[in-house]
């Protein structure tokens, strides 16, 4: 009887804070919907300079940075595959906006439902967005390192076909 | 009917199912964690991991609240924290930790996409989600003092 109970306290009480959960999680995702409806995103993008400067990132990358970091990871995955296909992005900057929101994405949704248990939202925004954004600016210094060695590597090699024609 | 109200609808449908999705993964995660503890068996696995938790200034206990994270997703973790006690500071870093680095199996293949290989986007998250881990607890404890 005692395990049946335990059992039975245990959902009452989890059940008890997905309601507090549906108070917030609602209003949110009404919200979340009417900015996509609105296009609010496209009306950051242009504010989004300064920071995709500083990442080495393009223009273009600011819609699915943001859209990815509201959102969600699947849709700003989704409008990368897009872009990837559209050839819009090189592949370079995919790699850096997979990165940056593999660490830091759906920033809204998750925080709301770790802050229902507790947790201090702001340091979570925080954390997460600056070390998306140190990981993701070293990652590009080193992919263009790399890149530049490759190509003096590449190169090298041609002389040296060259050299042996002769 | 004005414009503004299909995606309010949409909106409360999607929180609905995502609600939904909670009750089918949190209750009974923490009703198997609670019967875990009952049998004793959270107790040992905390015991294995209460080194590493306190790095984190964790206690073991949480270990399994990371690992459903991990692996399964963040709902699945929240399920495990309400079988737990921890102080506000503690659910922040686990929160942090989880937030990173969550749902491994399934959103590494989606980070396929953007040409990010799984194994190299299992060691970012992991390695990014622990040093955030240790830094915050350093940050808590030397700066705040506890």
């Amino acid at each position: 009887m005692d395990i049946i109970n335990l059992i039975f306290n245990t959902a009452v009480q989890t059940l008890l804070s997905i309601g507090k959960i549906a108070l917030i999680l609602i209003p949110v995702l009404m919200v979340i919907e009417l900015a996509k409806f609105y296009k609010i995103i496209e009306r950051f993008t242009g504010k989004m300079k300064g920071l995709l400067s500083f990442l080495t990132l393009p223009e273009e990358a600011a819609f699915p940075l943001l859209a990815g970091i509201f959102f969600g990871i699947v849709l700003g995955s989704a409008l990368i595959i897009d872009y990837a296909r559209e050839g819009i992005l090189r592949r370079r900057d995919l790699l850096l906006i997979g990165i940056f929101l593999s660490i830091s994405h759906s920033v809204v949704e998750d925080t709301f439902i770790f802050a229902v248990f507790g947790a201090n939202p702001a340091v979570l925004i925080v954390t997460r967005t600056i070390l998306a954004i140190i990981i993701t600016r070293t990652a590009a210094w080193l992919f263009d390192q790399f890149l530049k060695y490759k190509a003096a590597a590449t190169t090298d090699k041609d002389e040296t076909v060259e050299t042996v024609r002769k | 009917m004005p414009a503004f109200t299909e995606p309010l609808i949409k909106g409360f449908r999607k929180s609905i199912s995502l609600l939904w999705l909670l009750v089918k993964i949190i209750v009974p995660v923490s009703c198997v964690v609670a019967l875990l503890d009952f049998y004793g068996i959270v107790d040992r696995i905390a015991i294995i991991f209460t080194p590493a938790m306190s790095l984190f200034g964790l206690p073991g206990e949480a270990a399994i609240s990371l690992l459903l994270g991990f692996l399964v997703n963040i709902y699945a973790a929240m399920g495990a924290i309400t079988a737990i006690t921890l102080t506000p500071q503690q659910i922040t870093i686990l929160a942090v930790i989880i937030g990173i680095c969550h749902e491994l199996p399934v959103e590494t293949i989606i980070c396929r996409y953007t040409g990010l290989s799984i194994p190299v986007s299992i060691a970012l998250r992991l390695t990014t989600a622990i040093a955030a881990g240790i830094m915050l607890n350093l940050i808590y404890t030397l700066v705040l003092g506890g």
